[in-house]
């Protein structure tokens, strides 16, 4: 019954979305057939439009608004790149129910220009930016056009999930995983917990870690899901651990490196992006917590043999984030004055000086038990 | 080639080697004062040399010119010219003077506004072939009287006389003359210092006129004449001490009738009165002006010119100009280049010197045939003084001191040189100041290089006009391009996604498309820049930012 009750919602959503595609081309077309020259709206991203959100503790998109013209040569182009998305979305995608990578779509689309030398998309960025334009103007987000982001990262925990592919159900354990874990997909709206049995989520920006994890059997142990981003946190990874907090209320821990790098990937898990602004309320995750590692931990575990000096580029991001709102918590402008000042930076394998599962035996249990962790 | 600075030879050594040597003999050693330097270009100015006296012919008879100009090269390396108008023809007893005789013209006596104006020019290409081959220059000629004159003519280096052989004289249908020379030290090419050029030239500021060439491949073009009418004959006056050099002097004493050197001045010169005698004999008491006028000696002569100049005249008559006139300009232009704008400036005549009049006619011509003959896109600069093209010696040249110092960016010719650009500058006057003997170029004074400039910026502003209007509608044109491409494309996902038939949406689009690109830059244009901007800025940062990566 639950499933055909998703299926329902699922069906639903997409078919609001389709009409809502159906809506803007229309106006389009009223426009057209009034002699007007067709425009899109699409809301400002980046730094100009986008503000901290002190209370939701998100980065939202401001109220800026610009046009996509068809009658500009410098719009024309992506004016057409963003109606042939708009028609795969809704013709192939949404009316098939079948979703797509943003390659698919690129491939899709690319053809030569009747009676030119010209194809409609050159290389894939600007169909990817298509893409956003087109998903910002709906107000929504690509998963709702059945796009899918890259798929990346990987879990492990007492947790039974059900999944599905159109109509096909999975039921998953991710507790049975194996050593290489579940790969969290790029869409996750579909996923269903069914059996949670655990007290938090551990996430770490890095394989590795994850691999150290999953061998010690930390999440066994420690009675914790754990979760790798492998890097920058992909779409689905942030949507689910976003889930996975507030309608679970699990609480959520986040490991990365002690450099400006892995703390901007902490921010952008919790906060949101300054490019994907218009996604910060759902996939953000305001209430996850740093667990580590700082420069505070280099000096209080002692790792100082074991730090890397910190590159120019380090440098310049660091100085640009103290001057982000969601930085401007005193722990934060600390450390990120420390680093500015010490100029080193440690990864967290640095903690396999100590002894390989220092960092399952020690230094997690510690942190998670002191509660110490950053804003 | 021969683009090399006239050889200067100051008025001491004249005077000197004109003692030691005949006029003839003096001009065989000095060759290179009369542009004979460089193998072209020695060609050139022979046939410039009979061109000139031909159209000068056609005019004094009142005909329309027919110009024939051959030119073959012999098996030995030697060139034949060939030259044949239907002019005046000359008297059978003048032909040894106009053509064997250096320093012998006629023209100069009236002080008219002619091409050529020393006595120099056909006499001497008569010597040239004569030093380079050997030969003698045949020449054909009638006054239209049903009897023809044929005869060979050299010149005798000692004594600078003429000498006629082979007198043949005969009763035909023909009048005008025709001269074959045999040449040797020279070449033909289509280079802008050759005859090819020279001719076109020649006919842009003639339209009156109609010439064919014969070039030495037997191809055969013609600069079709472009109006009937022929140029008003200037007024015949007598010249202004102000535009008299030595040399001219000299020519006016060795044929003048007076009797004294001081009549000769007074009956011979515009407004030389009889105290202007006074005050010249003044000036120079060492010549006594009471000796008859051919035993002048070169350097009094000098001496007297210096005097001219220092003395206040009345300035010489204004209506003795003989411009092209716009209407005539702008006939021969547009049937020669026929270009796609045309501006020819409309100015009064100047004076220089203090009172020697002069007027500057300046032509732009854009586009169609305009700009240097074979090749694309080259801009020339034709440089003209009383219609005679000057080819040579730019450098030193007034119109090109004028072309050289205007701000063409202003005008949106700042790359005219690589442009399908043709200047055109008619420097007339009665008194042409030339930088030297083979009136190659304009002296570059100021009231000259002023007067040119200010015409050439006249039409510059013109030209401007139209480059901006042709650039309007190239964006026009352009950016209709570009959103005609996207349309389809456009049509056919409004149609997939609303059912709207594509046919209707694309008319629709294709229509207001043409509104939108008549108008240049709208406000909402300017807008939808901003907004770009915005929206280019934002994208920028997006990948890197988020990590997405090309799945």
């Amino acid at each position: 019954m639950a499933t055909k009750k998703t299926d329902d919602k699922m069906g639903q959503s997409r078919q609001q979305i389709g009409k809502k595609i159906e809506e803007q081309a229309t106006g389009i077309v009223a426009d057209i057939m009034k002699g007007a020259g067709p425009s899109i709206a699409i809301p400002v991203r980046g730094s100009r439009n986008v503000e901290f959100d002190k209370e939701k503790k998100k980065i939202v998109l401001g109220d800026k608004i610009a046009h996509r013209y068809l009658f500009n040569v410098g719009h024309a182009r992506k004016f057409m790149q963003t109606m042939l998305v708009a028609s795969y979305v809704k013709k192939d995608l949404l009316e098939n129910n079948l979703t797509a990578t943003l390659r698919d779509l690129y491939y899709a689309k690319k053809h030569t220009i009747a009676g030119t030398k010209e194809d409609t998309i050159d290389d894939q960025k600007e169909s990817d930016l298509a893409i956003v334009d087109f998903e910002v103007s709906l107000d929504t987000f690509r998963e709702k056009l059945n796009l899918r982001a890259e798929p990346k990262g990987r879990m492990a925990g007492s947790v039974i999930i059900e999944d599905r592919v159109r109509n096909k159900v999975d039921s998953i354990d991710l507790s049975h995983m194996g050593s290489g874990g579940w790969a969290v997909p790029s869409i996750v709206e579909q996923i269903e917990f069914k059996k949670v049995d655990v007290d938090y989520v551990l996430v770490a920006e890095k394989n590795a870690i994850f691999d150290r994890l999953n061998e010690d059997e930390y999440w066994a142990k420690n009675n914790c899901l754990i979760m790798t981003t492998a890097g920058q946190a992909a779409r689905g990874a942030r949507r689910l651990l976003q889930r996975l907090n507030e309608e679970l209320k699990l609480p959520v821990y986040i490991l990365t490196d002690a450099d400006p790098y892995g703390w901007y990937i902490y921010s952008t898990m919790k906060y949101g992006s300054m490019a994907l602004a218009h996604e910060s309320d759902r996939l953000g995750c305001p209430n996850a917590n740093f667990i580590g590692m700082s420069i505070s931990d280099i000096e209080h575990y002692d790792l100082k043999a074991v730090t890397i000096k910190a590159k120019d580029v380090d440098i310049k991001r660091a100085e640009e984030m103290k001057k982000y709102d969601w930085f401007k918590a005193k722990e934060w402008q600390l450390e990120i004055n420390k680093f500015l000042e010490k100029k080193i930076k440690a990864e967290i394998q640095s903690l396999s000086s100590k002894n390989l599962q220092y960092i399952s035996n020690t230094y997690l249990p510690e942190k998670i038990n002191n509660k110490d962790f950053l804003p | 080639m021969a683009k090399g600075k006239e050889v200067v030879v100051s008025p001491d050594d004249l005077s000197k080697e004109f003692k030691e040597y005949s006029v003839a003999e003096f001009f065989k050693r000095n060759r290179q004062m009369l542009g004979y330097t460089g193998k072209v270009r020695s060609l050139t100015t022979v046939a410039h040399e009979y061109v000139t006296n031909a159209l000068d012919a056609c005019e004094d008879s009142n005909v329309l010119p027919e110009l024939l100009v051959e030119i073959q090269v012999l098996e030995n390396g030697h060139v034949k010219l060939i030259t044949e108008d239907n002019g005046t023809g000359i008297p059978k007893q003048n032909i040894g003077q106009a053509l064997g005789k250096l320093l012998a013209g006629t023209k100069f006596m009236q002080r008219q506004q002619k091409r050529g104006q020393q006595g120099i020019g056909a006499a001497y290409a008569t010597l040239f072939s004569q030093i380079t081959t050997g030969k003698e220059t045949h020449v054909k000629t009638s006054v239209g009287d049903g009897k023809v004159v044929e005869c060979d003519v050299s010149i005798d280096i000692n004594s600078n006389e003429p000498v006629l052989h082979n007198v043949k004289e005969y009763s035909a249908k023909f009048r005008g003359t025709r001269i074959e020379v045999e040449l040797a030290e020279v070449d033909y090419n289509r280079s802008t210092y050759g005859a090819f050029e020279y001719l076109r030239r020649t006919a842009l500021a003639n339209p009156h006129s109609q010439i064919t060439l014969v070039e030495p491949n037997k191809e055969i073009t013609v600069f079709p004449r472009a109006s009937k009418d022929i140029p008003v004959k200037p007024k015949k006056i007598q010249p202004h001490p102000l535009g008299i050099t030595t040399s001219d002097l000299m020519d006016m004493a060795g044929i003048s009738q007076a009797r004294k050197i001081s009549s000769m001045l007074q009956n011979e010169f515009s407004r030389l009165s009889a105290e202007k005698v006074k005050e010249i004999s003044s000036m120079c008491p060492n010549i006594d002006l009471d000796r008859a006028p051919k035993n002048l000696q070169w350097s009094e002569a000098e001496k007297l010119v210096d005097a001219f100049k220092r003395i206040k005249w009345i300035a010489p008559e204004t209506d003795a100009l003989q411009p092209i006139t716009t209407d005539q300009l702008r006939k021969s232009l547009k049937n020669l280049l026929e270009p796609e704008e045309l501006r020819i400036s409309e100015r009064p005549p100047k004076v220089f010197r203090g009172g020697i009049p002069f007027m500057v006619e300046a032509a732009i011509a854009y586009g169609g045939k305009a700009g240097a003959v074979g090749s694309e896109s080259k801009g020339e600069a034709l440089r003209f003084a009383n219609r005679v093209p000057l080819l040579f010696d730019a450098g030193n040249c007034a119109i090109t001191e004028a072309v050289k110092t205007i701000d063409w960016a202003r005008y949106d010719l700042k790359d005219w040189e690589n442009m399908p650009v043709s200047i055109f500058v008619n420097f007339t006057s009665v008194y042409v100041p030339y930088t030297g003997t083979g009136k190659l170029a304009i002296a570059a004074e100021e009231e000259i290089v002023t007067e040119i400039r200010n015409a050439l910026m006249e039409c510059a502003r013109g030209i401007s006009t139209y480059i901006r209007t042709l650039k309007r509608a190239a964006d026009q044109e352009e950016r209709k391009k570009i959103f005609f491409k996207y349309i389809t494309e456009v049509a056919q996902c409004l149609d997939e996604i609303t059912g709207t038939d594509r046919k209707q949406i694309e008319e629709k689009l294709r229509k207001i498309a043409v509104e939108k690109t008549s108008i240049l830059v709208s406000a909402d244009e300017e807008e939808a820049e901003k907004d770009l901007a915005e929206l280019e800025k934002a994208a920028e940062k997006e990948m890197v930012e988020d990590g997405e990566s090309e799945e």
